[in-house]
């Protein structure tokens, strides 16, 4: 009892390292976000109630082009999530259940680019991209995010896909279903769990990803959040009340996302590399 | 499956039927290349292609400013490589990170692990939150950590002054001695919970009687750790340790938006020596160069990060 007691305090304290180290930054982040900036001036740990105020939201939208940042942001990270998804899952649907020469050759090579450098792919991207006309576009940054999430969403899905029983698919094709058919009516609702953590993944490169975005993307029109923090960063030097809203504001939309995925996402990430 | 063995069997009984099976399957195949076309074309277009040819571009002189007027320049590009001080310099600091970030990284997710794995009342609350810092896109973080360590109101300095050792606050970024040092803590700060994760999962599935049998025969904690524990954690810590090096050695925006490779160089490694040779110096060719040495130096990295995890859970 007593040794129990014992073990609980340690195992007590060490959670709270470990987690108040992790925590830290982001509380104080959050917190300095609703402090005016004479309290964030003041050299005190803790704000008074008066000090906290909404404005460095309000001045965050204004000031800088924080929507457009959103607005590119969302509609390219989205775009990526839903693509990644559905190309990945029709390639795992043929790699789990069609016999198919070279199968795994192609195999390694999707994970090979797994350890390519991106400062070197993104060399040829950009010369790829300005050929075809598609540097400072939309559609552009799709592709390339698309393409760098791809092979793991692949390699996760085909896992995924293989260890749902093929009892069920003969049965939907003796009951007169079409191969696709198998692939919206019955792999579809059982790998949902697996499919919006290879979305999750997509989507959290994409909405994070600097290096790609500072190189093909040229005007605000298609810069999104990463570029937007970082010339905010520089360009606001000290208003940090400005620059942690707009901070929160980046981060909110992976938080919620992660709250619905979190139970399945370790499980998930490392599937992949399991199979 | 079954098909097949089906198909297997007709090809004695009935040719015919065997023919319109074969055209039957070969309809199959034919329709999972379909499928599977269009995974195939990015992969092979927008990843090995662009890969393939960056090796190429490491033995030309192909320019930003006149990228479509470019020659082959042999070995060149390497040889300025070896002979440029801030290369090798980005190399051990990349080399030292990525051992350094990797090495702490199991430690203390192994710790972590351990502690995530009691079943205490709320702990589902920290297993559930532990991976927040891994979603968060690295700007968010780098803007977090610069925040706590500002020289004049950052978290870090005002708590040293409360405490009253206000002497040891400084510009930690801004410093050449602990701009290094908070690198490797953001990539501990975003990695350790995911190992940790992974790895209380892989623990829950090693079988208690395993540990049962080690009690019996009087092993101590420390001895069931090291001949229980460790053993079946070796193909998830192989699979995390090879994962973190690539993570690690191949990371841009942790360096580059934090302090640039600065002050004076004390951070720079070679994934921010590149993109400044690229995008700063416009020299494409001398910077695939780089690329190149970091793609080969990964994978000797990678391969022996495997021999070595492998030959060590043998004992």
């Amino acid at each position: 009892m007593k040794k129990s007691k014992r073990r609980l305090v340690i195992v007590y304290a060490g959670l709270f390292i470990f987690y108040a180290f992790l925590l830290l930054p982001i509380v104080w982040l959050v917190l300095s976000s609703f402090r005016n900036t004479d309290s964030i001036q003041s050299g005190r740990l803790l704000p008074y109630p008066s000090e906290l105020t909404l404005t460095n939201y309000v001045e965050a939208f204004r000031i800088a082009n924080l929507t457009t940042f959103l607005v590119n942001s969302f509609i390219i990270a989205i775009t990526v999530m839903l693509l990644v998804v559905f190309i990945a899952s029709l390639g795992a649907y043929a790699l789990s259940r069609f016999r198919l020469r070279g199968k795994n050759i192609f195999m390694m090579l999707a994970l090979m680019p797994q350890f390519f450098p991106y400062v070197l792919i993104l060399i040829p991207f950009y010369v790829l991209m300005s050929n075809i006309g598609l540097v400072d576009s939309h559609l552009g940054l799709i592709l390339t995010h698309t393409s760098i999430t791809l092979p793991f969403a692949l390699w996760m899905l085909t896992g995924y896909f293989a260890a749902i029983p093929r009892d069920l698919d003969q049965a939907a094709l003796i009951d007169g279903c079409s191969r696709l058919g198998v692939l919206f009516r019955i792999i579809y609702p059982i790998a949902i769990p697996g499919m919006v953590v290879a979305g999750f993944f997509a989507f959290v490169v994409s909405w994070g990803d600097y290096l790609f975005v500072s190189i093909l993307s040229q005007s605000p029109e298609t810069q999104t959040l990463p570029i937007g923090l970082q010339t905010f960063m520089s360009s606001l030097q000290v208003r940090w009340g400005l620059i942690t809203a707009g901070t929160v504001i980046a981060i909110v939309p992976t938080i919620v996302f992660f709250a619905i995925v979190q139970r399945r996402l370790v499980a998930g990430l490392t599937a992949g590399a399991v199979k | 499956m079954r098909a097949r063995e089906q198909e297997a069997g007709s090809f004695t009984q009935d040719r015919k039927r065997n023919l319109a099976a074969r055209w039957k399957s070969f309809g199959q195949a034919s329709f999972g290349y379909i499928l599977l076309a269009p995974a195939l074309i990015i992969i092979l277009g927008l990843n090995l292609y662009p890969t393939i040819s960056g090796v190429l571009t490491a033995f030309t002189n192909q320019s930003l400013l006149d990228p479509f007027n470019w020659a082959f320049v042999g070995f060149a590009n390497f040889q300025k490589l070896f002979g440029d001080p801030v290369f090798r310099i980005s190399l051990v600091h990349s080399l030292v990170l990525t051992g350094l970030a990797v090495s702490l990284q199991v430690v203390l997710g192994l710790i972590l692990a351990h502690l995530l794995i009691e079943q205490v009342p709320g702990i589902q609350f920290f297993r559930s939150i532990g991976m927040i810092a891994w979603v968060l896109p690295i700007i968010a973080s780098v803007v977090m950590f610069r925040f706590i360590t500002l020289p004049n109101y950052g978290f870090i300095n005002i708590l040293l002054n409360d405490l009253g050792v206000g002497h040891l606050a400084r510009n930690w970024f801004g410093d050449e001695k602990y701009a290094f040092v908070l690198i490797l803590i953001m990539h501990l700060w975003r990695n350790v919970p995911f190992y940790a994760i992974s790895f209380m999962a892989a623990m829950q599935a090693i079988p208690s009687d395993l540990y049962e049998a080690a009690r019996i025969d009087g092993a101590s904690n420390w001895r069931q750790f090291y001949h229980v524990t460790l053993p079946n954690l070796r193909y998830i810590i192989l699979v995390m340790v090879v994962l973190h090096v690539t993570f690690t050695f191949n990371n841009f925006d942790f360096v580059y938006l934090s302090t640039g490779g600065g002050p004076v160089n004390s951070t720079e490694v070679l994934p921010t020596f590149i993109y400044k040779q690229a995008w700063n110096g416009y020299e494409l060719g001398y910077a695939s160069a780089g690329g190149v040495l970091m793609l080969i130096v990964l994978v000797v990295l990678a391969l022996g990060c495997r021999k070595f995890i492998g030959g060590f859970s043998e004992e």
